[in-house]
């Protein structure tokens, strides 16, 4: 798996090449850092940036921010607080379902019920 | 399967496509006038927040218990569009009390076509109201239900369903393939008598002022779509009494006013698909009278005020939306 430095290049270079509004220079400044510090980080020359920075950035590439802030090895916020209310339940929960495929974890996730219209 | 996150429906077909992903939520907005000029569309200003309706089993009225789905709060004549986004393509169905928003038609299951009863998503990325002309809807606006300015109420007579109702077919997964080579590059082939109080009910949604939007016709084969799976869900409208009885807490958003949005100087919105083609109006949805011409005829002011709006910036938005472009406004 890349590293979140060039994963984020990679992203972003994927969508430069259809729209020049995803150059460095602009990216940077949409999420407001300076170009010279995203372009380190793209380099993996300096740590991933803030959870606010991190997210503005999934916001801008489309890409999801959960993934992109495990990459940087942060769990966002409002994951910490759900954990924090109940840690051993929820680590143990984790562990538990850690080896279950894509399709055993979406059976967990709540559905919306439908009735009877 | 649907999904609540945040204040986002999901909705993911697994069993279809790993990529059959919908989004969709109800976006606050100005209520643009009804005084039957054609407006541009006005910007989203943010999220309804969304709440499940089982998490209030105890307060909500017994036909929501019945109905399932989710609630959101709208004050009276509030506005709201509902805006789609994902990459894989959908057909998807919505009704306000149970009259389909494109052709006037009493809910039906399934897709059809003569008259086309439904809209492309991601093709078609939003839906703002009633498709009552070629290339013109009418505003979704808020009204409680029992006093007959529902669409529902002036189609049936009766008040009796209320809300907001959605079904979303996905694609084949053959006719996805057949269509789409490179991930993430799919643009879409297009996207009275009163028989009960209605007060139990909450809200129904009523036509209200005319706004220039096109509901693109479907130009896939209807054997395109799968009929075999679907999710569907019924978003009820709480009134902002009804929400602090059901919730204990305030509604969380307060309706726009024309003069905040001018104010915060939030441009207004034209969308082009020159390559799709507008699905006529509905002659039913057509013939029925907006909030303000039906307050009129009963000698009331449903509406607390309707001023003609100036609007003095258009930002022309084109399908195939950049990520860059959204129809988003801020305070």
């Amino acid at each position: 798996m890349a590293t979140f430095g060039p994963y984020i290049r990679d992203r972003r270079e994927r969508l430069r090449r259809e729209d020049p509004r995803f150059s460095v220079r602009q990216v940077a400044d949409r999420i407001g850092v300076e170009p010279s510090f995203l372009s380190k980080v793209e380099r993996d020359e300096v740590p991933p940036p803030s959870e606010e920075k991190i997210v503005a950035l999934a916001r801008d590439l489309g890409e999801d921010a959960d993934v992109l802030l495990a990459m940087a090895g942060k769990v966002s916020s409002d994951l910490q607080r759900v954990i924090r209310k109940r840690p051993e339940l929820f680590a143990a929960l984790i562990r538990e379902m850690k080896n279950l495929p894509d399709q055993a974890v979406l059976r967990l996730v709540r559905e919306v019920r439908d009735g009877n219209w | 399967m649907i999904e609540l996150t945040g204040s986002q429906l999901v909705i993911r077909l697994p069993e279809v496509h790993e990529a059959a992903r919908l989004t969709i939520d109800f976006q606050r907005t100005l209520r643009i006038p009804d005084d039957d000029r054609e407006y541009p569309l006005p910007a989203g200003l943010g999220q309804f927040p969304l709440r499940h309706v089982d998490d209030f089993a105890r307060t909500v009225p017994a036909p929501w218990i019945e109905h399932g789905g989710v609630m959101l709060a709208m004050y009276q004549a509030e506005a709201l569009w509902v805006r789609f986004d994902g990459q894989y393509p959908f057909a998807v169905k919505i009704a306000t009390g149970k009259i389909n928003a494109v052709t006037g038609e009493g809910w039906r299951d399934g897709l059809n076509r003569d008259p086309q009863d439904y809209l492309t998503a991601p093709a078609q990325p939003w839906l703002d109201g009633y498709c009552v002309e070629k290339g013109v809807i009418r505003q979704f606006v808020a009204m409680p239900l029992g006093r007959g300015y529902s669409a529902e109420e002036q189609i049936t007579g009766r008040a009796d369903v209320g809300g907001l109702q959605i079904v979303a077919y996905p694609m084949k997964r053959e006719a996805f393939a057949s269509r789409h080579t490179r991930p993430g590059m799919w643009l879409g082939t297009a996207v009275f008598s009163k028989s009960s109080t209605g007060e139990s009910l909450g809200m129904g949604l009523a036509p209200g002022g005319r706004m220039r939007q096109e509901i693109f016709r479907d130009h896939s084969d209807l054997s395109d779509w799968d009929q075999r799976h679907r999710a569907r869900c019924f978003v009820h409208i709480a009134n902002s009494v009804q929400w602090r009885g059901i919730t204990g807490e305030a509604p969380p958003t307060q309706p726009v006013t024309a003069e905040a949005y001018r104010r915060a100087r939030i441009p207004w919105f034209d969308y082009y698909a020159a390559d799709l083609k507008a699905l006529e109006g509905s002659g039913i949805l057509g013939r029925l009278r907006s909030v303000v011409q039906l307050g009129k005829d009963k000698r009331e002011t449903p509406i607390p005020e309707n001023d003609s709006v100036a609007i003095d910036r258009v930002v022309q938005l084109r399908r195939g939306l950049e990520r860059s472009e959204v129809r988003e406004g801020a305070f």
